[in-house]
């Protein structure tokens, strides 16, 4: 049931190829007389029966015979080529839009690189085994029959049927060494991925490299990684260096049976000098297609392969999606969770556990606890990147698995903790989750997030382009330009994932002011000062994926639990800091 | 008037290009030469091959028309007669053997003259009744069986020259191994270098060259543009070569064996250069824009799939199709427009090719006809015109492949072009100990032009003193951390370590001294133990000590194989405030004299934050700290705090002095203490 699809693709396409083929068999066909003509010349002049108007004759056939199979050449390079750049083209964009819908769990297992080696190589490899590799074995196997035919037909049986056994070596030793060439080739895959991950994982720790001056060891640690890549290289090329010339070898073979045998039929007047000349020309043309025989194979085993990755991709069910009967839904706000727990994976511990808590449209939630105690993992489950497995989630009292993930998303505006930016100009990277919007828009909610001062600063102002993942920006001006591109989607939800930790106390308090002020949202905010959560409606302590205490913040005072004591500490360090 | 100064750059870089491509053979020049005759020798035999098939014909298929000599004893006894080949100016009587219509008539009993006359005669000259006459002698028809006792000679002889066939076929065969091995080895090993130095290259780079590159840029260079070279060194190369060789060896022996004929062979020649040369302009023109396009499709595709989780959260998965399929669109047409260039090339090519066929046939026929020339010699013509075109056909394409591998070293060597303004000095001091007193005099730093992050900057450090410096986002705090270690050079002013300019320091020394904490953290690829030691020779028991020391080791204890743990990309599974933790074990574990801290701790929870202020508070004994952060509480121990605004120092002092300035700090701790 694998590999469907690209069948979806090649199905497409099927009348292109198809004619395509026909040309190719149109061209192959003509080149079968070019021999015959040259045949015709050569017994003419070997009995001394042509003149000059049959040779203008013959040399107008073969001209013109000439031109039909350039046209037709022109003809299914274009026709199955194209095909195969089309597809090569639809299958990148699908795999895009495929990997668009897998969920984070899909991120987390796959490393970027390996993704980038599906894109570039893999797609690569399928391209040339529905292109190159299609015409090579249709080629060969049609050009090998009809050769075949004129050579038994046209000269001799039992001469093409001697010249046969070495030839029939070539597909026998091409299964075999098929065989050990994907194994060698894809070794060599593999070691041009690691290299490519290394350079990857180098390039973007350049800062850390640095710091800690690792630069000499770091170009030693790479270059073993490239001798492998080199060893794997030189594997397959020697099994190349090999074939070659024993696929030679063995047509040379085929060459050796015709002077010996042909030469004989010839001398004793079995067929005509004519015959073995064109027999000669008709082995040169077997040779050709046993080659692009052996190429084919080459290509589609790794063709197969790559296509047997590519469906891993294809195939990969995103853990999270709409269920059937998924509703639209227009959230308000109101977020109602119970009894949830969760763990990344089976094995791994329970990140969250048990958690209970309401929160009415409008109302604001402040979670605070120690860092690995849960925190980002329920803003993930709140935003359905992962599936609740136990316990529920609910949007207006609606279960968020009835919830269509774009109602769901799109109601939610979410501030991740490392800000991540695209390399795009600020005004793009804001105007992020939304089509048309204009500057004022834009400025407006860089206003709010205190961020527009900064950015018309820049010379190029909003079309400053941030550089990739925002490396041109401080981290207070990544973390207020997420903040903006939230505050953008004007979602009923607001979730800031410690989004102020870069931004000092005078703009957070600013940042603040302006979300109560202007904004009638749901809020979310994790974070680690008192004075942020102080003016929460509620405030939720977590510790070790439980919530240890919850309630406004002079219960939690009152409580006199842990709270009570993150206030004090932090209290302390104002009172000494005041003194 | 433009566009000429741009071919003319374009030319010269060609040749720059041609020269340092060279230079990477140079250490491989016994490989190379040994390839080289390799590829002679393959020629050669290559030659060989259809001469020894047109001999064949010529000496012996063809050789019917021999004059016997009938002899009292030979080894050839043939209708009652002893005849033989070798000594005919012993015997008086001859035989020989005549092709009329496609039959083979035997001549026996002849005079010397007779037998002369019969042998050199013309077709018409015989006359058919039954069987064959010239003049008043009668022939018999040959057999096949005739023909074979008959010409026993001419069967022995073809069999030699298959056997010599057989040896030319293993000798080629080997040395056609031996070529691919010899080359394929030297392209590699080149490739590695090239790669290697590359590497270390970008390695070396100033941070501001990693500000202004994307890594996917950087990446697909060292990857896939070094890969386009692989092909051009193992393989191109020498095949341009092996190509060249076969031309000119074709050229001298086409001329040797028939002037007139080898002319005609040559008249296409100069139609397929010229398209040879508009398709080598073509293709290299249309190499360079797919070779862009991949470039920034790669680069779109690494970024975004890093940036997956944002852009389902944001919903944004259809705008971020169209922006993919865009740049897939570009990449998509240009691919097409290679191939409609190579799909009509080599067609055409094949055409003329042809073209030059039909002469040389017309014209060798003619001369067949006219008897200036043997079938043997036409055959062996158009054998080798075919050969001739071919390897020029071969060029043409090597040259594509060519101009896509130059296209990428022009890439690769734009990037080994890359300076690093960060030089060291070519004798550095070399301090037995950094001891981190540091000194800024009048600081003028901009990352560009004249933009100026710090302006007239100046403050002094004492080695094991605490300094925080204070200040809104922007002012140019994280600006003055950079530039301690010397990631970026100022414009004016001086920047002293210990009393030296850094500009004299050993980079290496300054930057091992200085322990930063950086505001991103990076987790790499590998254990939990590789991320605290990085690649550095560190102790087991130095790392958990420092992972105790700053309360790493109570999450890492948690992971299941605990140090061992090996990170997935970028250490996703860890959060935020683990990867602070984290980073904070491997700078205490690298021993640092100088601690710099950027927004360290600005990520980890009060309490958290409160264990590892106290680890470094134990750390930072006896070492110079430098750091920014924006909870004044853990900056107020500072012996030193700067107040930065808009790139100035605007104030300095200790937390009681600013405090009774009543300036711009006071209004900060105000603010904080409130909020």
């Amino acid at each position: 049931m694998k590999k469907i699809f690209l069948f979806k693709y090649i199905n497409k396409y099927k009348w292109t190829y198809i004619l395509g083929l026909l040309a190719l068999l149109a061209v192959d066909y003509l080149n079968l007389y070019i021999p015959v003509i040259l045949a015709n010349i050569t017994d003419g002049l070997s009995i001394n029966n042509i003149d000059i108007k049959q040779l203008i004759t013959y040399i107008i056939y073969l001209l013109s015979f000439s031109l039909c199979i350039a046209l037709g050449r022109v003809l299914w390079r274009l026709l199955i080529f194209g095909s195969a750049r089309r597809v090569e083209y639809e299958v990148t964009n699908a795999m895009f839009a495929k990997l668009e819908t897998l969920s984070c769990n899909y991120f987390n297992t796959h490393k970027t690189g390996d993704l980038m080696a599906n894109f570039t190589n893999d797609i690569e490899a399928l391209r040339n085994a529905i292109g190159p590799a299609i015409v090579s074995s249709f080629d060969s196997i049609v050009m090998t029959i009809m050769v075949l035919y004129k050579m038994m037909v046209f000269v001799d049986l039992k001469l093409t049927l001697l010249c046969l056994i070495p030839m029939s070596i070539i597909a026998i030793g091409g299964y075999y060494f098929g065989e050990e060439f994907e194994k060698r080739f894809a070794n060599k895959q593999n070691a041009f991925a690691k290299v490519s991950d290394y350079v990857q994982e180098t390039i973007s720790s350049s800062r850390v490299v640095k710091a800690f001056v690792q630069e000499d060891k770091q170009d030693i640690a790479f270059g073993k990684i490239n001798e492998y890549n080199k060893q794997q290289n030189l594997k397959v090329v020697k099994l190349m260096a090999t074939i070659m010339p024993l696929l030679e070898m063995v047509i040379g073979i085929s060459y050796v049976v015709t002077i010996i045998y042909g030469g004989y039929l010839t001398i004793v007047h079995k067929i005509s000098l004519g015959k073995f000349v064109a027999f000669n020309s008709y082995i040169s043309m077997l040779v050709w297609p046993m080659i692009a025989l052996g190429d084919a194979i080459t290509s589609f085993t790794q063709g197969l392969a790559a296509i047997s990755r590519l469906d891993n991709i294809f195939n990969q069910e995103s853990e999270i999606q709409d269920r059937s009967n998924a509703i639209d839904l227009k959230i308000e706000g109101n977020i109602k969770v119970s009894n949830l727990s969760f763990k990344y994976q089976d094995h791994l511990p329970e990140v969250l556990s048990n958690i209970n808590f309401e929160l009415k449209k409008g109302e604001t939630l402040a979670i605070i606890g120690h860092t690995g105690d849960g925190k980002s993992t329920l803003v993930n489950l709140l935003l359905h990147l992962y599936n609740v497995d136990d316990g529920h989630i609910y949007f207006d009292d609606h279960d968020i698995n009835d919830i269509k993930l774009d109602c769901l998303r799109s109601s939610i505006s979410y501030v991740p903790q490392d800000s991540y930016l695209f390399s795009d100009s600020i005004k793009n990277n804001i105007a992020f989750g939304k089509d048309n919007v204009d500057m004022d828009e834009i400025e407006n909610v860089c206003k709010l997030a205190c961020v527009h001062d900064n950015i018309i600063d820049f010379p190029e102002g909003y079309d400053t382009i941030v550089g990739e993942r925002g490396v041109t920006l401080s981290g207070g001006q990544k973390q207020r330009c997420a903040i903006a591109r939230a505050l953008l989607k004007q979602s009923p939800i607001l979730i800031l994932d410690d989004a102020l930790s870069a931004v000092d106390t005078d703009t957070e308090s600013n940042i603040l002011n302006n979300l109560q002020r202007t904004q009638k949202q749901t809020l979310i905010m994790i974070a680690h000062r008192i004075s942020t959560v102080k003016r929460a409606d509620h405030i939720m302590v977590l510790d070790e994926g439980r919530i240890v205490e919850y309630g406004d913040f002079d219960s939690l005072i009152q409580l006199n639990g842990t709270f009570k004591k993150m206030f004090d500490k932090q209290q302390l360090e104002f009172q000494i800091a005041k003194e | 008037m433009a566009k000429i100064v741009e071919e003319k750059i374009e030319t010269k870089v060609s040749y720059n290009l041609t020269k340092r491509l060279y230079q990477y053979i140079k250490p491989y020049k016994t490989s190379l030469i040994i390839g080289i005759i390799l590829v002679l020798a393959i020629s050669a035999m290559e030659l060989l091959k259809p001469m020894l098939i047109g001999s064949a014909i010529d000496d012996y298929i063809e050789k019917y028309d021999k004059i016997y000599g009938i002899c009292d004893n030979s080894d050839l006894y043939f209708k009652g007669h002893y005849l033989t080949v070798t000594n005919i100016e012993d015997c008086d009587r001859f035989a020989t053997i005549v092709l009329y219509q496609d039959e083979y008539y035997f001549f026996d009993d002849l005079d010397h003259n007779s037998s002369i006359m019969i042998h050199d005669s013309d077709i018409n000259d015989f006359s058919y009744d039954d069987t064959l006459y010239y003049k008043q002698y009668s022939s018999i028809r040959l057999s096949s069986d005739d023909l074979k006792i008959l010409r026993n000679d001419d069967i022995r002889g073809i069999r030699v020259i298959a056997v010599i066939y057989v040896i030319v076929l293993i000798a080629n065969a080997f040395c056609n191994f031996l070529q691919t091995y010899v080359l394929q080895k030297m392209g590699q090993n080149i490739i590695y270098n090239i790669r290697q130095q590359l590497f270390d290259h970008v390695n070396s780079l100033p941070l501001r060259f990693f500000d202004t590159h994307p890594i996917g840029q950087v990446v697909t260079r060292i990857t896939n543009d070094v890969e386009a070279l692989n092909e051009m060194y193992s393989r191109i190369l020498i095949r341009l070569f092996q190509s060249a060789v076969k031309i000119i060896g074709l050229v001298i022996v086409m001329l040797s064996i028939d002037l007139k004929m080898a002319l005609y062979c040559f008249i296409m020649v100069p139609f397929i250069g010229l398209l040879t040369y508009i398709f080598k302009n073509i293709s290299r023109r249309v190499s360079r824009v797919i070779r862009t396009r991949i470039s920034i499709l790669n680069t779109f595709l690494s970024e975004n799939i890093s940036g997956m989780r944002l852009i389902q959260i944001f919903t944004n998965e259809q705008r971020k199709y169209e922006e993919f399929k865009d740049k897939n669109t570009k990449l998509f047409k240009a691919n097409l427009y290679r191939l409609l260039v190579n799909a009509s090339f080599r067609p055409i090519i094949y055409f003329i090719a042809q073209i030059g066929l039909a002469i040389v046939l017309y014209n060798g026929a003619k001369d067949v006809i006219g008897g200036y020339l043997t079938i043997g010699t036409l055959y062996i013509f158009t054998n080798y015109i075919s050969n001739l075109y071919e390897p020029i056909q071969d060029m043409a394409e090597q040259f594509s492949t060519l101009q896509n591998a130059y296209a990428s070293s022009e890439k690769i060597f734009r990037l080994l072009d890359e300076t690093n303004d960060i030089v060291e000095k070519t004798d550095p001091v070399i301090l037995d100990n950094i001891e981190g007193n540091i000194e800024f005099k009048h600081v003028w730093f901009a990352y560009e032009n004249d933009d100026y992050v710090l302006k007239d900057v100046s403050f002094t450090i004492e080695k094991g003193k605490k300094v925080a410096f204070v200040g809104a986002t922007g002012a140019g705090k994280t600006s003055i951390l950079s530039l301690i270690g010397r990631y970026y050079d100022i414009q004016k002013g001086q920047i002293l370590v210990d009393g030296h300019d850094i500009k004299d320091l050993s980079i290496k020394q300054l930057r091992k001294a200085i322990g930063m904490v950086l505001q991103d953290v990076f987790v790499f690829n590998g254990t939990i133990y590789d991320n605290i030691t990085l690649l550095d020779d560190i102790s087991k028991e130095k790392v958990i000590e420092s992972a105790k020391f700053t309360n790493a080791d109570h999450f890492i204890e948690k992971l299941p194989n605990k140090y061992e743990e090996v990170m997935s990309e970028r250490g996703s599974t860890l959060s935020m405030g683990q990867r602070q933790l984290l980073s904070f074990a491997r700078t205490l574990a690298h021993d640092p004299k100088i601690l710099v801290m950027d927004e360290a701790t600005a990520n980890i929870d009060s309490e958290t934050e409160l264990l590892i202020q106290d680890a470094l508070e134990k750390m930072m004994t006896n070492k110079t700290t430098i750091m920014v952060a924006h909870r004044l509480s853990t900056i107020q121990h500072a012996d030193k705090i700067i107040v930065m605004h808009k790139g100035r120092i605007v104030e300095m002092g200790n937390h009681q002095e600013l405090l009774a300035l009543n300036g711009m700090y006071k209004k900060l701790y105000d603010l904080q203490l409130y909020a």
